[in-house]
C-alpha cells in the first residue's frame, strides 16, 4: 500500500475519535480487511503528526509519554475532507465511464 | 533482544521514544511478515528528517547531525576499501581527480556544531574527547607499531586474515567513537541551524555524485572491475541518502 494511502487510512479511521496506534490499525482492518505494516503505520503518523495533520490527544501530558493517543486536526479534517471529495469525483467519474450508476 | 526490540532500534530516535513500545507491539502480533515493511519504514524515515516528531527541542538537528558525520565515516572507510584508487584522488598535485572532496570538506564544514567559547565549556569538550578517542587512538598506535615493525609482511594463511580482521575492526572502532564524539559534543555544543544542516547534506550528496561518477567514468574508459562497480554504487546509494535528506529537511524549513 502506497504510504500516501497509508496516511488516508489513518486520517480517516481518527476522523471518527481519537484511538492510540495498535486501535488505528484494528480500526484500519476493519475498514480494508487488513492491516498495515508497522513501517507504512508508524511512518504514516510520524508525517501526519509533522505535517501538523495529527496531534496527541492529551497535549498537557509528557512528550514521550504521549504517544498513545492521537487525534486528527482541524487540518487534518480539512486536508481529508478535500482528498475524499477528489476521490468521489474520480469514483464518480470511473463508474460512469463503466455504464455503473453510483450509489 | 529479540527481533522486534533490535528493528525499533533502527528507526530515527524521535520515532522510537513516540512509537518504539507500539511498533515492537504490532511486530510481535503480526510476526515475521511484517518485518519487510518494518525495515522500510525505519529506512524512509531516516531519509525523510521532517518527518520525526521532535520529542525534545533540537533533537532532529542533533540527530541529523551526528548522521550526516556516521555518513561521512562510512565514505571514509568504503574509500580506504578501494584504495589504491587511481580515480579518486585526495591530492592537490591532482586537482581534476581530486575536485570530488571539495563539496564534501565543506559539507563536513557547515554541519560542524560550533563550540561555546568559554574556557569551562571548551575544558568539558576537551575531557570528552579525551574520554571517547584515548582507546581509539592506542588501537591505530599499536596498528602503526604492528605495520612499522614489519611483522604484518610476514604473516600468511590464518594469522594473515585475523591481522586484516583486526586493521578493518580498528577502523570501524575509530570511526565509531568519533560518531561518539559528534553526539556527545552536539549535546552542550551550538548546532548548526536546519537550513545549514541541509545544504550540507546536499554538498556532501554532490560530492559523492562527483566521485561516483568519476568511477564510473573511469570505469568506461578501461576494464570494468567488479570492486570499481561496487564502489561506485556504494557511494552512490550514501549519495541519494544525503541529497534525499537534505532536499526533505529544506522543504520542511519551507
Amino acid at each position: 500500500m502506497h504510504s500516501n494511502d497509508a496516511q488516508m487510512l489513518v486520517l480517516t479511521v481518527l476522523a471518527d475519535r481519537p484511538l492510540h496506534g495498535y486501535a488505528i490499525n484494528t480500526a484500519i482492518e476493519e475498514l480494508t480487511g487488513r492491516r498495515l505494516g508497522p513501517g507504512s503505520l508508524y511512518g504514516a503518523l510520524s508525517r501526519l503528526e509533522g505535517r501538523g495533520l495529527i496531534q496527541p490527544a492529551d497535549e498537557a501530558a509528557d512528550p514521550q509519554e504521549r504517544h498513545r493517543t492521537m487525534q486528527i486536526t482541524d487540518a487534518g479534517r480539512d486536508q481529508l475532507r478535500a482528498e475524499l471529495q477528489q476521490m468521489a469525483r474520480i469514483s464518480a467519474a470511473g463508474l460512469r465511464a463503466l455504464g455503473v450508476n453510483p450509489a | 533482544m529479540n527481533a522486534a526490540t533490535l528493528l525499533t532500534w533502527l528507526y530515527p530516535p524521535a520515532v522510537r521514544e513516540r512509537w518504539g513500545e507500539d511498533i515492537r507491539h504490532e511486530m510481535s502480533a503480526s510476526g515475521i511478515r511484517s518485518w519487510p515493511d518494518t525495515l522500510a519504514g525505519a529506512a524512509r524515515l531516516w531519509l525523510h528528517p521532517g518527518d520525526w516528531p521532535e520529542t525534545c527541542t533540537g533533537q532532529t538537528r542533533r540527530v541529523v547531525t551526528v548522521a550526516l558525520f556516521a555518513l561521512t565515516a562510512a565514505t571514509g572507510l568504503l574509500l580506504r576499501s578501494a584504495e589504491p584508487s587511481s580515480t579518486l584522488k585526495a591530492d592537490i598535485h591532482h586537482p581534476a581527480t581530486s575536485l570530488w572532496l571539495v563539496p564534501l570538506l565543506l559539507g563536513i564544514g557547515l554541519a560542524a556544531p560550533l563550540p561555546p567559547l568559554s574556557g569551562a565549556a571548551l575544558r568539558n569538550m576537551t575531557a570528552a574527547a579525551v574520554r571517547t578517542l584515548a582507546v581509539p587512538t592506542a588501537a591505530v598506535v599499536a596498528l602503526c607499531l604492528t605495520a612499522w615493525s614489519g611483522m604484518a609482511e610476514r604473516l600468511t594463511g590464518f594469522a594473515d586474515t585475523a591481522a586484516v580482521t583486526c586493521y578493518w575492526l580498528t577502523l570501524g572502532f575509530v570511526a565509531l567513537r568519533l560518531c561518539v564524539l559528534v553526539a556527545r559534543i552536539a549535546r552542550t555544543a551550538a548546532l548548526p541551524t536546519t537550513r545549514r544542516l541541509s545544504t550540507a547534506l546536499l554538498h556532501i550528496g554532490t560530492g559523492l555524485t562527483l566521485a561516483a561518477s568519476q568511477n564510473l567514468l573511469a570505469m568506461v574508459r578501461t576494464t570494468p572491475h567488479p570492486g570499481s562497480l561496487a564502489e561506485s554504487t556504494a557511494l552512490g546509494l550514501l549519495a541519494a541518502m544525503a541529497i534525499s535528506a537534505g532536499h526533505d529537511l529544506r522543504q520542511k524549513r519551507a
